[in-house]
């Protein structure tokens, strides 16, 4: 059995209407065994920056305290939040620096970027195991039910989302996808960013 | 355990006693620990007119003017006396000590712990031939979960001590009497800001305080986030206070010297 | 077959291991202790390859030790479990990883919690309210599913435990006979007998 199967989990992030998402599974298992109902593998970055990490379980903890000492070094510094182009890049080169002896995670990330007007424009990108960016204009999946998840979120997507029914479509789109994939589900989470607040809600799932 | 005994009697090499010389004329700073937060002030010294303080003029991202008042970790705010370019050095060394702490524990750095990491490179710089030591004192208000509220002091040559009060750079003696006499042990951290501005105003040269002076930083816990919040001034923001504790200059006499 | 079971209830945690060192087919020793005391307020079982664990876990008791050594006060549960996990991944991306697999139970004095963590060899480590290594966790945790109880009195929890012991007993092909039964609460760690 594949690495990034080991112990299961998926996340995906979407664009709104001024506004971004992202969600994931609560998930972590032992192959098929259920180890806990309960495990974040999205964390904050900034106020408005967000980061999913799907994949193998002691990677998600590895990188999240890489990419959290580097954030911190890089804001003390420099004074001011990265940016999520920078950090995007940040993610990237973290990941090819083990292009021959990878963390075995494909990240997700959903932020606003700082428009030069001073306005905030969406920014959703995705990355294999070695950093390879993608960047989406309408959403990204990623994890054991990743393939699921683009069938869903290509239904139910539309440009233009309200943060509200950003929400229902993004919830939606997971709870239904992971319910069709053995390695993921068991309750989620959900992050929509607006300029102003992240609202964060934790839904419940099937638990078989 | 902090260094009680040898803070006063040891001889050091002329070099350390150069660097605590030259810290004796440094900006002051005073720190004063209450029992629900600590409270540093500090003063600037103003180079010349001619200075371009543009960049600093609304505070940095942390506040401050980047000057005497650096936010070392999440849960420690340094503040510096002595030769600005080693303090630069030193304060970035321990952001980094900080976070590899971070990386390594998942927790943030003990307050004492932090400033043990200093004093050990400190103490280096003493000891190796052919290198000087660093100018730099240091206070370090800070919170961690196993000795809650802490007020630490650093010197050239290594040493470090645990303070409820203190006070470093130019005129030290007369604010820790000061210090000694108003200082109660169970003191609120509101009340810990009005004695570190009143020991300010008296161990200035200046008459007046006001912003382009003084830096200002409270640390204190936030008990619905769980977790300590550091607070260094905006110019703005002491001006404010300097006011609402009736200390602000009085605009009239301003005017007529 | 190794197992160790661990499960926390209201301001403590009990770990139990089995007590068989084995080698292949051979039970050579079936009074083992594979529970070590890091500090006052913390326990770790410990399963896996003969070998490693023994020096993995050594490792990690030394160095616990040197931390509070050099700074008068323990590591918090939460961060010893951060140090240890840290240690594994490293490990693993190395050319001998160990493959140890742990239970860390502790009561941090600093909020006044019981904490249990489950950590694989691989580095995983998720803070659960009950946990288990081995094949015995096949069966423990559904049954602990149904009678875990966080608010549960040592002699609650106790019991539940007992349940867990019994049920490997009768289902698994070769079960152990024998465990070791370690607490960690306010008062620090100690050993009890079911």
């Amino acid at each position: 059995m594949s690495v990034m199967e080991y112990n299961g989990g998926s996340v995906i992030a979407m664009v709104g209407k001024d506004c971004v998402a992202i969600a994931s599974d609560l998930r972590l298992g032992n192959q098929a065994l259920g180890i806990t109902s309960n495990f974040q593998r999205v964390f904050p970055v900034t106020n408005r920056l967000y980061i999913g990490l799907p994949g193998l379980g002691t990677d998600v903890t590895t990188l999240r305290e890489r990419f959290r000492y580097r954030v911190n070094m890089y804001t003390i510094k420099e004074e001011r939040d990265i940016q999520p182009e920078t950090f995007a890049h940040l993610v990237s080169s973290t990941l090819y620096e083990h292009r021959f002896g990878p963390y075995f995670i494909e990240p997700v990330i959903a932020g606003l970027s700082k428009a030069p007007s001073g306005g905030f424009k969406p920014f959703i990108a995705a990355t294999d195991l070695i950093g390879c960016l993608n960047f989406a204009k309408d959403f990204v999946v990623a994890g054991t039910a990743s393939a699921k998840l683009f069938g869903v979120a290509e239904g139910l997507w539309e440009p233009d989302l309200e943060p509200e029914d950003l929400f229902e479509t993004i919830s939606q789109t997971l709870l239904n996808a992971v319910d069709r994939d053995a390695f993921s589900g068991w309750g989620a989470v959900v992050h929509v960013i607006t300029k102003d607040q992240v609202v964060t809600r934790t839904l419940k799932g099937r638990m078989d | 355990m902090a260094r009680r005994y040898d803070s006063r009697t040891t001889i050091f090499s002329p070099e350390v006693e150069y660097a605590m010389e030259a810290i004796s004329h440094a900006g002051t700073v005073l720190g004063v620990l209450a029992k629900d937060g600590v409270v540093l002030a500090a003063e600037k010294r103003v180079t010349g007119k001619l200075l371009d303080l543009s960049s600093a003029k609304d505070g940095g991202g942390y506040g401050g003017s980047g000057e005497k008042m650096f936010l070392l970790n999440s849960n420690v705010i340094g503040g510096v006396a002595g030769i600005t370019s080693d303090a630069n050095s030193l304060v970035n060394y321990a952001r980094t000590v900080a976070q590899r702490h971070l990386l390594q524990f998942n927790e943030d750095i003990p307050v004492e712990l932090l400033a043990q990491r200093l004093c050990d490179m400190k103490q280096g710089y003493t000891q190796y031939g052919g290198l000087r030591p660093f100018g730099v004192s240091l206070l370090y208000a800070g919170y961690d979960p196993h000795y809650r509220f802490q007020l630490y002091h650093s010197d050239p040559s290594g040493n470090y001590s645990g303070w409820k009060a203190t006070c470093i750079g130019a005129n030290n003696g007369t604010a820790q009497s000061l210090l000694k006499q108003e200082y109660k042990d169970d003191i609120g951290v509101e009340e810990a800001i009005g004695l570190v501005l009143r020991v300010m105003s008296k161990t200035m040269d200046s008459t007046t305080l006001g912003s382009e002076k003084l830096e200002f930083a409270v640390l204190t816990y936030d008990e619905v986030a769980k977790e300590p919040k550091a607070k260094i001034y905006k110019p703005a923001d002491i001006d404010a206070l300097l006011k609402a504790q009736g200390l602000a200059k009085d605009e009239d006499t301003e005017m007529k010297s | 077959m190794e197992t160790s079971f661990a499960l926390t209830g209201k301001g403590y945690v009990i770990i139990a291991a089995d007590t068989t060192a084995a080698r292949s087919i051979v039970k050579m020793k079936v009074d083992e202790d594979k529970i070590k005391e890091l500090s006052s307020h913390l326990l770790m079982s410990y399963s896996g390859e003969p070998g490693d664990t023994i020096q993995f876990a050594e490792y990690v008791e030394r160095n616990i030790r040197l931390y509070q050594i050099r700074n008068l006060y323990p590591l918090r549960p939460a961060a010893a479990a951060a140090w240890i996990r840290r240690s594994l991944a490293e490990s693993l991306r190395s050319r001998h990883p160990y493959s140890v697999n742990l239970l860390l139970g502790g009561y941090d004095i600093a909020d006044h919690k019981p904490n249990l963590y489950w950590i694989d060899y691989l580095g995983t480590v998720v803070e659960l309210p009950f946990a288990a290594h081995g094949y015995g966790s096949y069966f423990a945790l559904s049954l602990l599913d149904r009678y875990h109880n966080p608010e549960a009195s040592l002699e609650e929890g106790l019991a539940t435990l007992k349940r867990c012991i019994e049920e490997v007993a009768k289902r698994l092909i070769v079960s152990p006979d024998r465990f070791k039964v370690k607490v960690v609460d306010k008062d620090g760690t100690r050993e009890v007998e079911l």
